[in-house]
Formats: C-alpha cells, structure tokens, sequence
C-alpha cells in the first residue's frame, strides 16, 4: 500500500503504458469493494440463491482476469475488462434491486471510465451507460422518486435525466480542454526537444573538432575511463545479481559499439538476437555521437549557467511581438538577415560547421510558414519586395 | 533525508509557469461560467414550465447569477491577474457547492441530491489541485451530512430500508475515485507546465553552451560591429528607394550610441525619442544585449523541425536512463557512464565532487530520469562510486 501511494504521489514520472497500469490496479481495488458489497444476498431480491452466488464469483474472476492481465502489460485490454465488469456490476444492481442508492452506481461507474482518462473510451462505455440510464430512468422513474419526494414523477424523472446528462456532457468538455492543452503542450514539447538537439549537435560537433584539432583521444578510448565504468558497472550489478561476468562482456560491447557501425550490427542477422538488442538498447548512450546520454550531460551542465533574471520577453522570438515601433520591427528583421548570411551556422557538405547561409536559403527560411514563428506575413512582404536590397547591402 | 525537488531547479521556472497557466485559467474560467449560465437557464425552465415552486429555485438561480458577477469582477482587476483569477476559481467553488446544497435541502428529492454530483464536475473543469481538494471535500461533507441528517429521503416506500451505508459507500468511492483521477491527471498536467517551462529556459542555456563551446574550438569571439555599416548601406538604399530622407538614419544611430550609453542618458540627447522608445531599440542592440543574438541562432536552427503525432505521446521524448524495455545492464552501463563523466574535466564543465555530484542528483530531477533501485544503490554507495573513479582516474584523465 505504501509502494501504491508512493507511485501515485510520484505518478507525474511513469510513462503512459505505466500510468494505466497503475489506474488498473486501483479501479480493481475498487472492483474488489464493489464485489465484496454484492455478496449479502438480501440486497439482491430479484434474483434466485444460485444466482446471487455465481455472480459475485463471476466477477470476481474478472477482477482476478484483469489484474493478471495487467501484470503482463496488456494493460489496455486491462483497462476494457475492468470497465465491463464495473458496467456488468451496475446492471446487476439496478436490475436486482428497488433501493434508490443503486441510481448512484450510474455515476459510479461514468466515474471509472473517466478515471482512465481516455476520450474515444469515455465517447463509447460512457455514451452506452449514459443511454442506458437514460433509459432506465424512462422506465423506472417512479421507483426512483422516493416515498417522500415533494416533487412529481414527471419532474424527478426529468431532474434525474437533466443532470445525469450534465454529468457526462460537463466531462466530456473537461476531456476536450484537458485533451486540447495536453497535445498542444506535448506538441510544443517535442518540437523545443527536437530544437534542442540541433543545438547540442552542434555543442558536441565543436568538441569533437577540438578533440580532433588537440590530437587528443576522445574519453571513450582511455582505458582508466573504461576500466571505471566496468569496475562500477560490475559494482552495481552485484545488488542485483552474483555473477559479474555478464555486465563485464556487454560493457566491452558499448565500447566497442563506438568503433563499429551500430545499424549493420542490429541489422546482421548472423549476430546473437542479444548482441542486436545490446546494440540496440546502448546506441543511445554512446559518446561518439550526440546521443541521449549526451544530451542529459549538457541539460545537467545547464545548471551551471547564468541565471539571468526572468522578464516577460525572456522566451519570445516573434520580432512582431518584441516591438511595437514598425521600424524596429524592420531593423530587427535586417539584423536577423545579416546575421544569417555573416555568421556560421550550418554543417557544410562534409560535416563540419562551416558554412553560412546563401540568400536563396534565406529566401526560403523567411517564406516559409515555420517561419511565422519568428516573423510575421508584413516582415515577410517586406522582405520580398526589397530583397535585392537585403541581397546587396547586408 | 527528505527530497529538495526545487533546489537545483532553473530559478526562471515558477513566473513562467504562471505566465502559461494564466491563458488556460482563463479558457477554464469562461468554460466554467457558460455552463452556470445554462445551468440557470435550465432552472429557470424548471420554476416556469414545470411549475415548481418559484420560492424553492429563485434564490438558487440568483446566487449563480451573482458567482458570474464575481467572476467578471475579478478578471477586470488589474493588478495580479493569476491571483485573482485564481482566488475568482476559488470563490465560484464555494459559491456552487452553496448553491447546490440550498436546492437539495430546498427540495429533499433523490433526484436533486444528484446535483452534487454535476457541481463536481463543473468543478472538474478547473483541473487544480487545490480546487479539487476543496470540491473533493465540500462534495463529501455535503453528501455525508444529507444522508446521515435525511435518510428518509432514500426510501423508496413508507417503511422502506434506505441503505444508508450503502449510499456513503458508494459516495465515499465515487469521491476517492474522481480525487484520485484528478490528482494524477493535475499532477501530470503540472509536470507539462514545468517539463515545458524548463525547456524553454534550457534553450536559452543550451545556446549559451553552444556559443561557449564554439569559442573553445573555434577561438574566435564573435564581431558583430561591421553589422552597423551594412545596416547603413541598406537605409541609405532603402530611403532612397522609397524617396524618404533618412528612413532608419536616427534609430542607427542611438542604436550605436546605445553601446556605450545607458537608455535614460540617451533621453537627453535625443529628445524627440521617449524612454520607452530608447528602451525598445536597445533589445535590438546586439553587442550590449543578447536576444538578437538568441532570436537569430534559434531562426538558424529551426528549420525542418516536423512533429509527428506519434512522436507527441511517445515516452522517447523523454530522455533518462531508465526507458521501458531496456535491460537492468543497459540501465546500469548508462547511468555509470554519465556518473563517471560528471567525474572528469570537460572543456564545458569542470569535474565535480563527490558531494556535490550526490546532492544534485538526489535534489534535482535527475533523479527521476535514473532507474529508482540504481539510484538507490548509488545514494547508499556514493563513497565507494567514488573511491572506485578515483582509483581509475589517479593522476588526471
């Protein structure tokens, strides 16, 4: 229990295959409630004796089928099951029973479905479960009234539909904003990672030249290095496991991944299928090339820099936006030019940073519609119409 | 030890952060008074077409009128936008669960105690933490009490049985089970808001880096003052062209002023310019301040740079040590590569101690990219990671 709230609490961290796999756990805890509460058959009235018994057995063979299916990953058909036995559970309980508590199952189980927060699942069991109360409402109304209601059939039959309706509509908009902001933030996420990575593609292409301009061997090759990395590798792996020799053979196969072309490896099928996933799973944390482990080691390096302090303009790079003065705005587009066909900024054609942009290139960059992101349509026409300006002065 | 998660976090981070939830507060907020403003008119049309008793529904129709007000109110005050709207969040919360508990003990009706239910979900919309504490509770407390205090109204015949413990069982689970699907929902959503204000900032880190590392291998500092001669050539080209005297000629002009002089002092020699004016113009001065610099470097890498939708919820994006699928070794090989580098002089960062080295990746979210066993191993075993380095690594690398 400990461990269940320690991974909810820290739940911002798992991925997503990892957070439905936790949200399976708990809604089967709560299957498992739900169960136990269908065992005393006197609540159950419609039913016979034999009946009242197999079906709590039934379920919660369900219950046991879906945590099973949950330990082996099959975390989405989990997911399924555990939403049919809850949706099995309130049709066992409204149609056995006259108590009124049972309307609230209704809730209950539109609350599971959106506990897994997956819009397409909501739209499907929720919209099934919303026209089934719907519909039982219609036809149980006057049971759901209440012996001491001070209102009419009609009218608690239309209050029960109206909010009942609310309830799924009103989460069904939250699904919507939620889904909205989520892709756009991860939209903008990918995109700024993917930026990232061309700066520390080049970070790490200048410390190669460097090495390379030092005559020096690149950190891979020391043998101190690679001895530490066993030495601490091994260390590791005794909390683990005895045997060390394991560790010790795939750590010589990283280094000797640098040295080797990692595709033919993972595409020679001569080679063990472990030497391929070896080679698949280390590719991303090799030094020879910007990797993930490199990248983590200029994000950690990060930490070092300058702490500038934070003002409202501190990340735009619209030039529309960071001034209002239309001649600013011109001379700020001017200066991007120069600074484009003045200083280096891409790989020349055999893979050193060494050339700058042409004018064509420009022409392209600033006409394209990425590019909106830094300038805007009036910047851009401008551009167009004094190109040749741009071409022969700056 | 308790976790320090904001210690080596970028100190930028947190008015970031608010400025980006503010513009969905707001969408949130307007979602949120449209539904009232429907919810009144569906009470409207339960006091006038189903001839329910007008005394039983105005009062609840007018206090959500009065939530709208309030909330109106406090988008238009100026001052700290972020706070009052979230304080407005706050105060149309309580006014609901006011409302919807004066229409079900109005009524005392099964049907109408439903309503909690729908004011959760209003609620629900906001997808805040502390609005959800708050409705979480005000939700319970109210159901609670109404069943405890009427349980009559449960009963289906005279001397019916109402089920009470039934009823709080099934409210104590659809409260447990909507606050923990919120939680992990806003603790996630949280997690976007600092994943992405931290990249924001680490661009503008990763620059720097890159600049940095460019000038060890290249050895050259950058000389942006031939700029301001080509900028001349172009004005003088351009007025002509468009057959003005000097289009640019003065703002050049303040702009070179502008290195070696502050933006009030330039007030007086150019008076026809406001502060504000100068002011502008000197984010454009490039030897003095860096975001031209920043703004071109990012144009010149930002090309080409397409997002699938695959690649919008793939866990890859995430970089660590601990990916689903790889091995324990690959997850130990990563990890004590990284470690054993942070032990060793490199031209962009100096090598680190022991202590240091611990207390970053314990109090940072480094933590959370490393396997939580490995790190664990690591947190106990520090010294020895470290004797073993500098065992290896005796007399420098």
């Amino acid at each position: 229990m400990k461990t269940l709230i320690r991974t909810i609490r820290n739940s911002e961290f798992l991925t997503f295959n990892e957070v439905l796999k936790l949200k399976v756990l708990i809604i089967n805890l709560f299957l498992m409630v739900f169960v136990l509460l269908s065992i005393p058959l006197d609540t159950v009235d419609e039913f016979g004796w034999s009946i009242n018994i197999i079906i709590p057995i039934v379920f919660f063979g369900s219950v046991i089928v879906t945590f099973l299916l949950s330990l082996v990953n099959f975390n989405r058909v989990a997911m399924h099951l555990s939403i049919l036995t809850v949706m099995g559970l309130t049709y066992y309980y409204v149609t056995g029973t006259d108590y009124l508590f049972t309307y609230i199952l209704f809730f209950v189980s539109l609350t599971v479905i959106i506990f897994y927060q997956d819009i397409i699942t909501y739209l499907l069991y929720g919209g099934v479960l919303t026209l089934y109360g719907l519909f039982y409402i219609s036809s149980n109304g006057s049971e759901l009234t209440g012996y001491y209601s001070s209102t009419s059939i009609g009218v608690s039959s239309l209050t029960y539909q109206v909010i009942f309706v609310g309830f799924y509509l009103v989460f069904l908009l939250q699904f919507l904003i939620s889904d909205n902001i989520y892709e756009k933030l991860n939209n903008e996420y990918v995109r700024m990672n993917k930026t990232l990575e061309r700066y520390q593609d080049f970070s790490h292409s200048h410390l190669i030249e460097f090495i390379e301009k030092m005559d020096a061997n690149p950190v891979y090759k020391n043998q101190g290095f690679q001895l530490a990395v066993n030495e601490l590798s091994v260390f590791v792996n005794e909390f683990f496991e005895e045997d060390g020799t394991e560790i010790t053979e795939v750590v010589e196969f990283y280094f000797f991944i640098h040295s080797a072309d990692i595709d033919e490896v993972i595409k020679d099928e001569n080679l063990p299928a472990v030497t391929r996933r070896y080679a698949s799973e280390l590719r991303k944390y090799t030094l020879n090339k910007r990797t993930e482990l490199v990248s983590i080691l200029f994000d950690f390096a990060t930490l070092f820099k300058g702490e500038d302090s934070y003002d409202d303009n501190r990340y735009v790079y619209n030039i529309d936006k960071l001034f209002r003065n239309r001649l600013d705005k011109i001379l700020a587009l001017v200066i991007l030019y120069k600074y484009l066909r003045t200083e280096i900024t891409q790989y020349d054609r055999f893979g050193f940073i060494n050339r700058v942009l042409t004018h064509e290139e420009i022409t392209v960059m600033f006409t394209s519609k990425e590019f909106r992101e830094f300038i805007s349509f009036e910047q851009v026409n401008f551009f167009v119409d004094n190109q040749e300006l741009f071409e022969k002065h700056l | 030890m308790e976790r320090q998660e904001n210690k080596y976090k970028y100190g930028q981070l947190e008015q970031f952060k608010e400025a980006l939830e503010l513009g969905h507060i707001k969408r949130k907020m307007l979602v949120v008074n449209i539904i009232i403003i429907l919810l009144s008119g569906i009470l409207l049309y339960f006091a006038i077409g189903q001839n329910i008793d007008d005394s039983l529904v105005y009062p609840s129709i007018l206090m959500l009128g009065i939530i709208v007000l309030i909330n109106i109110g406090f988008y238009h005050v100026d001052h700290d936008l972020y706070s009052n709207l979230k304080l407005a969040m706050y105060t149309t919360i309580i006014g609901l669960y006011v409302t919807a508990n004066v229409l079900v003990f109005n009524f005392l009706t099964p049907s109408v105690f439903t309503v909690l239910f729908l004011t959760y979900a209003i609620v629900a919309v906001y997808q805040d933490l502390k609005a959800m504490i708050l409705s979480s509770s005000a939700l319970f407390i109210s159901g609670f009490l109404l069943v405890n205090e009427s349980p009559r109204i449960f009963s289906p015949t005279e001397d019916g049985n109402p089920q009470i413990i039934y009823v709080q069982s099934f409210l104590l689970i659809f409260v447990l089970l909507l606050t923990l699907s919120s939680y992990i929902l806003i603790k996630r959503k949280t997690f976007f808001y600092n994943q992405l204000a931290s990249i924001k900032e680490s661009e503008l880190r990763n620059i720097e880096l890159m600049e940095e590392v460019a000038f060890i291998n290249t050895k050259k500092e950058k000389d942006l003052s031939p700029y301001y001669k080509s900028i001349e050539d172009f004005n003088k080209a351009l007025s002509k062209k468009i057959g003005v005297p000097d289009l640019l000629g003065r703002r050049i002009s303040i702009l070179t002023d502008l290195k070696t002089n502050s933006a009030v002092d330039l007030t007086q020699k150019y008076k026809d310019y406001t502060l504000e004016e100068i002011q502008e113009l000197e984010v454009l001065q490039f030897d003095v301040h860096k975001k031209m610099q920043q703004l071109s470097i990012k144009a010149s890498k930002s090309l080409d740079i397409n997002v699938t939708k695959k690649e919008i919820f793939s866990e890859s994006q995430f970089k660590s040590f601990k990916h689903i699928g790889d091995s324990r070794y690959t997850q130990i090989i990563s990890f004590v590569v990284f470690y054993t580098l942070l032990k060793i002089d490199k031209p962009y960062l100096k090598k680190l101690d022991e202590a240091v080295i611990k207390d970053m990746l314990y109090n940072s979210e480094f933590y959370y990219r490393v396997d939580r066993d490995i790190i664990e191993v690591y947190l106990n075993n520090s010294e020895v990671f470290d004797t073993i380095v500098n065992d290896y690594l005796k007399g420098g690398f």
